[in-house]
């Protein structure tokens, strides 16, 4: 169908194009986990293995329910899309060193940008959800049915916000040489900090302030608050301060790679390794 | 030293009969292995900061909980989950890191036996998970006031090297199987929490399901962490350290086997630099 067809002006179409299309070429491109053999054992296996690891520390430590651990991991394991998957999309354009024409065209920035989040954003909601099924079969974890749009919504939102926060550290792929050991290290160190294997409230105060402002905190909280039956009205907040957080990681980046690019574009050192 | 004073010497190695220069170029394999994975920033944060942050996890846990295990308890088991983490990114890629850098075929060639050269490899690669127990150590008794008193010392120190050796022999095996798959790496990333579960790391295998028992027996990183355990808290760390041992040589069997078959369909295949 032509742009005159559906009567779009030629600059949304063009940035509808860059957003959708573009996005999904890079993902394709870029994202190395796609393949099968990659993705299950990655994407699904991995993340499944942790659940259980969790569940049965907690047990053996004695804290929590099943559920705050299957809650908490099932949750967190989409910002493993996110901030992998973003940091690759971004990064790995001066790995393969496509990043000098890509920046050399007329493309809208924000388009560029944003549509490499989408299909990131769906695979973090997927294994989301398959670690929730597959807690279901294996764990017997049955949150109440009454929940599951409620649960669905927080997914989304979370999985949003840490595509916005990897988005922000793919970003510093343009200018370090080394940006997946950011990106491990921030990935490992939410899981102490965002209060997924260990309750907010323990946690020195400094660490909490920091849990804040950092994606999948008020995710989870809200996630828990309805898994044990609460009302998707008192687990609003959450989502939101969720969704705040995410658009100002995304803010952030996007700011950030402007930056980079006037400094990459100044030195000449877009495609320097 | 000059060259004139170096050519004897190269000289008296080569007169030297086979076997006795095998300890040489594992030393050397080992020695190169650990000066170079000590500058690679992924390791690093694999050996030093994840089993810092899991560490922190179990311990605030423990504290958060109503069991009784000691810190010391979690703080040795998350440093041989660091042991573990090394040596499947370390040495499950090993030969596949060679092949990418296009050195597998110069290794091969050369007349020194492929499985001493990868098994300094791998040893160094294990070695430099020692990190992860000394950090961990570190932070249970800095952070968390944990009791690092080891009951036995000598039985301690015999028991990390025991450790490091049989994962350095387990990685052997892993490195010479993986190579033949494509993605090692994804194996790699599948296999790091299961074993992290099923050898009783953090979790005491009690709590587990009888059926992941005799995989558990297998795994060499059961019997490490039970006989630093011993040692460190008291009890008899002889058992296991004698079963850490046997695990070594069925590793080391297992991957002399496994790298002269994969050296040969490598050959035969001309697929060195496969990519």
């Amino acid at each position: 169908m032509s742009q005159l067809e559906l009567g779009l002006p030629r600059r949304t179409h063009h940035f509808l194009r860059v957003f959708f299309v573009g996005g999904l070429i890079s993902y394709r491109a870029l994202f190395y986990w796609i393949t099968p053999w990659m993705y299950v054992p990655t994407m699904l296996a991995a993340p499944l293995f942790q659940i259980l690891f969790f569940v049965y520390l907690g047990r053996s430590a004695g804290v929590g329910s099943m559920a705050f651990f299957v809650v908490g991991n099932s949750i967190q394991i989409c910002s493993m899309s996110g901030i992998y998957g973003m940091t690759m999309a971004i990064a790995n354009e001066r790995f393969f060193q496509t990043l000098s024409p890509l920046l050399a065209s007329p493309a809208n920035r924000v388009a560029l940008f944003l549509g490499r989040g989408l299909p990131v954003l769906v695979s973090g909601v997927q294994t989301t959800v398959f670690g929730f099924l597959a807690s279901a079969l294996i764990l017997g974890f049955r949150p109440p049915a009454n929940s599951l749009p409620g649960l669905c919504l927080t997914v989304v939102v979370t999985a949003a916000s840490c595509t916005g926060f990897g988005m922000a550290l793919g970003s510093f792929g343009l200018r370090t040489r080394d940006v997946f050991l950011i990106s491990n290290i921030a990935y490992f160190a939410m899981l102490l900090i965002c209060g997924v294997e260990v309750p907010l409230q323990r946690l020195p105060g400094v660490l909490q302030g920091l849990a804040q402002v950092l994606p999948l905190t008020h995710g989870i909280a809200a996630g828990r608050l309805l898994a044990g039956g609460g009302p998707l009205s008192r687990a609003l907040p959450d989502i939101g301060l969720e969704l705040l957080v995410g658009a100002f990681w995304a803010t952030a980046a996007f700011l950030l790679f402007l930056l980079f690019e006037h400094e990459g574009r100044r030195s000449g050192a877009f495609d320097r390794l | 030293m000059s060259a004139a004073q170096r050519v004897p010497a190269q000289g008296l190695f080569r007169t030297l009969p086979a076997p006795l220069t095998w300890p040489r170029i594992t030393l050397s394999g080992w020695w190169f292995q650990l000066k170079m994975q000590a500058q690679s920033g992924f390791l690093i944060m694999t050996a030093l900061v994840q089993p810092l942050i899991f560490a922190s996890i179990a311990m605030a846990d423990q504290q958060a909980g109503n069991r009784t295990l000691p810190l010391l308890y979690y703080a040795l088991g998350a440093g041989i989950m660091g042991i573990w983490s090394t040596v499947v990114f370390g040495c499950g890629g090993a030969l596949s890191w060679q092949r990418h850098q296009g050195t597998l075929e110069p290794l091969v060639m050369a007349p020194a036996p492929l499985v001493l050269v990868l098994l300094g490899i791998t040893l160094g690669t294990a070695t430099v998970g020692l990190y992860s127990m000394s950090a961990t150590l570190f932070w249970g008794w800095a952070v968390f006031h944990a009791h690092v008193d080891i009951a036995d010392p000598g039985a301690f120190c015999l028991a990390a090297l025991a450790t490091v050796v049989a994962l350095g022999l387990l990685g052997l095996v892993m490195g010479s199987s993986f190579v033949l798959y494509r993605n090692s790496s994804a194996i790699s990333n599948a296999i790091e929490y299961p074993v992290w579960l099923i050898t009783g790391l953090l979790v005491p295998l009690s709590l587990l399901p009888g059926w992941t028992h005799p995989l558990a027996y297998i795994l060499a990183p059961t019997w490490g962490v039970q006989a630093l355990r011993s040692a460190a808290l008291g009890g008899d760390p002889w058992l296991p350290l004698l079963w850490c041992l046997v695990a070594s040589l069925g590793y080391l069997l297992l991957g002399v086997f496994l790298v002269a078959n994969v050296e040969r369909l490598a050959r035969q295949r001309a697929s060195l630099n496969w990519q």
